[in-house]
């Protein structure tokens, strides 16, 4: 089962225009990262604090509801985050021409 | 803001104003009062000190210290505390004015009382200390600036406490005193005279943030500390958790559809109009390529063997595949989903199971089961809700049931009552029940006179009939039956093709006029032909293609509309209202491959055809084409009507023609035909 699981994340980080794949656990660690070492702890600490902080934003504008997405478009580039309860899954895309 | 707010607010100001000015009145009032009082008790300390002296004659008469002195030593004492102690309390004060002229000359009481005059030039001070603290409240101080409000109010306080300068002969010590002790920034503000100090209000927000930030940056200290914990055995157990594997198919599905979507929500139609020529030139072609779908691991190499829609999600379409010589350790069969909805090139699920698929449908009244029939002649059953992409049911491999391919696999019935019909090519219909694949609930021999038993390759059920059925067979022949009642099992038997039937498909559909009985075959023989369950004889062949016609599919929502595919690589794409002879439109594949299997999506705008080596390719039709007007069924009739004189024409002409031997069978077709 940990081969579908390595599959997706291979699928995800041979897609056009992908630079890279990160999977935070809840603690703002990475699990599993197609970028370097360096790289992938500074995406995850900042983009968990970013997700708790959304989270909390969602939450509190209505208490029945919560994040599901969260899609950061830059200059140079997009980040796509998926969070869900225990786990964060960021793809960094360059834009495509 | 309004003005008459403004000036609401502007009122209420002013009363509050009044209201403190009384306020000062009165405790200056009071004030005064106390002070004529304090004289009074002065003006009779000083009787008594008059017997006090009296008293110390006597005493240093005897050699003892006056009582003068003793008191002053003692007041002395005391005296150095209360300034430095003073309070806002007003019993205080009282104690200490009541020592303090015991030390002094007692005879200076008129002095005092020309003192307590000059303080009556304090107050205006205090006014604008506080209309400042009105401004502030009104203008919506948010909770933030609540720290900096009890800074600024506390020097306030000490102003209010200024009328005890009149008892205090050093003014500037008091100040000094009260800000003694008091935090940083209040220190700081109070250098300044005290009207100043709500301007320092940006300062004391610039502070914030900065005190946030410190521990966010602890934090991320922590979490570096954390990885060099975190070691690979450990990340190795958490992906191997179920919850792990669940968030990853999830998050992994949502990453990629947003990864696949070409919108750019940034296009600027301000600059060329390139995209708009583009469209013109697709909308002028009946039929275009717009997408394939191809699994590199799971479809490359397999010949797609059948395509079926979902009718609960139309945008998915279910494909199954056959096994590929080049990968001889993945599993035999296949089946993916793929998602026409989202420009994502990876199928929405994967499912396997060891026996190759010879035909896979949904099962139409349980969105997430998808039902298999294998070339081992088992009957396989799919959960995409479960993370598991081997069967989850199957049914036994036993003599009850199939024990050769099953090709024909549906769904007929309704919500509340229906059966799974699958049939096999030894010629066995079973009918399943999904909760109970352990064995079918009804079996059918399916021979035609008792001879041998039919090769089935295709089935069809007419639209919105669950007991007829229409089937192709290996040798040619075209076989009707039912599956209850009296005569259950084959009925009739035609004499259709010249080789192995390919393809049955009934007409489908539905409109003003009943065109049910119609149905399609296509055959290894190289042609397509139109009948109708009402006659035994060909409505009309068509014989256009150059190759083994692999399939042919009525359209769902065009009457006249269908669909065929053939080994050349060719889809043709029918129109009977417009022409007979040949199709509307044909494509032929680049690749140069040949196709198996064609498919209709449910709102008739798609078209896709399966080749033999595992792509999937998706045409999209031009409205005008797919799109039926309202007399397209009128029309068919008509058009049916046409076909049939042109063929009692054609046999006429044949029988003048000829004239020699009139052959026996031209004969029998002829007295047949008319009377149908």
């Amino acid at each position: 089962m940990a081969n579908e699981a390595e599959e997706t994340i291979r699928k995800l980080s041979q897609h056009k225009g992908v630079v890279g794949v990160v999977v935070v656990n809840g603690e703002g660690i990475p699990i599993k990262t197609t970028l370097d070492n360096h790289v992938s702890v500074q995406y995850a600490g900042l983009l968990s604090a970013l997700v708790d902080k959304a989270k909390s934003v969602v939450r509190d504008l209505d208490p029945t509801n919560d994040l599901t997405f969260l899609r950061i478009r830059s200059k140079k580039s997009e980040v796509m985050v998926a969070p869900d309860k225990d786990f964060i899954l960021i793809v960094v895309q360059n834009p495509v021409e | 803001m309004s003005t008459t707010d403004r000036k609401l607010e502007l009122e209420r100001k002013k009363a509050k104003l009044q209201a403190l000015r009384e306020e000062k009145d009165r405790r200056r009032r009071e004030k005064e009062q106390k002070d004529a009082e304090e004289a009074l008790q002065r003006a009779s300390n000083a009787s008594s000190l008059d017997s006090r002296r009296d008293l110390d004659e006597m005493l240093s008469s005897l050699g003892v210290a006056p009582v003068k002195d003793v008191l002053s030593s003692l007041s002395s004492m005391t005296s150095l505390t209360p300034p430095q102690t003073a309070s806002p309390d007003a019993s205080l004060p009282h104690t200490d004015k009541s020592s303090l002229p015991s030390h002094g000359t007692p005879k200076k009481p008129p002095q005092l009382q020309v003192v307590s005059v000059q303080s009556t030039d304090i107050p205006p001070k205090e006014n604008v200390t506080y209309a400042k603290q009105t401004q502030t409240t009104t203008s919506g101080v948010t909770e933030l600036r609540d720290g900096y409000m009890e800074d600024w109010l506390r020097p306030r306080k000490a102003h209010a406490a200024d009328y005890y300068d009149e008892y205090n002969l050093n003014p500037g010590l008091e100040w000094e005193d009260e800000f003694t002790g008091e935090d940083e920034e209040a220190a700081f503000h109070g250098k300044l005279p005290p009207g100043i100090l709500p301007h320092g209000l940006p300062t004391v927000k610039e502070v914030q943030p900065a005190v946030t930030a410190t521990p966010h940056e602890k934090k991320e200290e922590e979490k570096e500390k954390k990885i060099r914990e975190l070691s690979n055995d450990e990340k190795q157990t958490i992906m191997l958790s179920a919850e792990f594997q669940k968030f990853i198919s999830k998050a992994g599905r949502v990453i990629e559809r947003a990864l696949a979507e070409e919108v750019d929500i940034y296009t600027d139609y301000t600059g060329g109009g390139d995209n708009e020529n583009a469209q013109d030139d697709k909308s002028a072609a009946r039929l275009s390529l717009v997408r394939t779908f191809y699994d590199e691991r799971w479809s490359r190499g397999r010949c797609v063997t059948c395509v079926d829609w979902s009718s609960a999600h139309p945008e998915l379409m279910l494909a199954s595949y056959h096994n590929s010589d080049d990968a001889p350790h993945d599993p035999d069969g296949v089946c993916l989903i793929w998602n026409t909805k989202f420009k994502k090139t990876t199928p929405e699920d994967i499912f396997h199971c060891q026996s190759p698929v010879m035909s896979a449908t949904f099962a139409k009244f349980h969105q997430n089961l998808i039902l298999g029939g294998t070339y081992s002649g088992q009957i396989v059953l799919w959960d995409n809700r479960v993370q598991k992409r081997t069967p989850i049911q199957r049914s036994p491999l036993s003599s009850l049931a199939h024990t050769h391919p099953v090709y024909c696999l549906s769904v007929v019935g309704s919500q509340n009552a229906h059966n799974l019909i699958s049939v096999s090519t030894d010629g066995r219909m079973c009918s399943w029940s999904l909760d109970m694949m352990s064995q079918p609930q009804e079996t059918l021999e399916l021979q035609h006179r008792q001879s041998k038993a039919v090769a089935v390759t295709s089935m069809g059920f007419p639209h919105g009939d669950v007991n007829n059925f229409v089937l192709g067979s290996e040798d040619g022949n075209v076989y009707t039956g039912c599956r209850h009642g009296q005569r259950a099992g084959v009925s009739e038997c035609v004499e259709a093709h010249a080789g192995p039937v390919t393809a049955v498909s009934c007409h489908a559909a539905a409109g003003p006029l009943d065109l049910s009985h119609l149905y399609l075959t296509a055959s290894m023989d190289w042609s397509v032909k139109l009948w109708s369950l009402k006659e035994n004889k060909a409505l009309y062949s068509f014989e256009d293609s150059g190759d083994y016609v692999s399939d042919a599919r009525w359209s769902p929502v065009h009457p006249a509309l269908f669909a065929a595919v053939d080994a050349h690589g060719r889809l043709d794409l029918w129109n009977l209202n417009r022409d007979t002879e040949v199709p509307i439109a044909s494509i032929t594949s680049q690749d140069g491959v040949a196709f198996n299997r064609v498919s209709w999506s449910p709102n008739g705008s798609l078209l896709t055809a399966g080749d033999d080596a595992g792509k999937i390719w998706v045409y999209e039709l031009a409205e005008q084409v797919h799109q039926p007007r309202h007399d397209e069924w009128t029309k068919l009739v008509y058009t049916l009507q046409e076909l049939r004189n042109n063929q009692l024409d054609e046999e006429t002409d044949r029988l003048s023609v000829t004239s020699g031997p009139p052959s026996l069978g031209s004969l029998t077709s002829l007295s047949s035909n008319p009377l149908r």
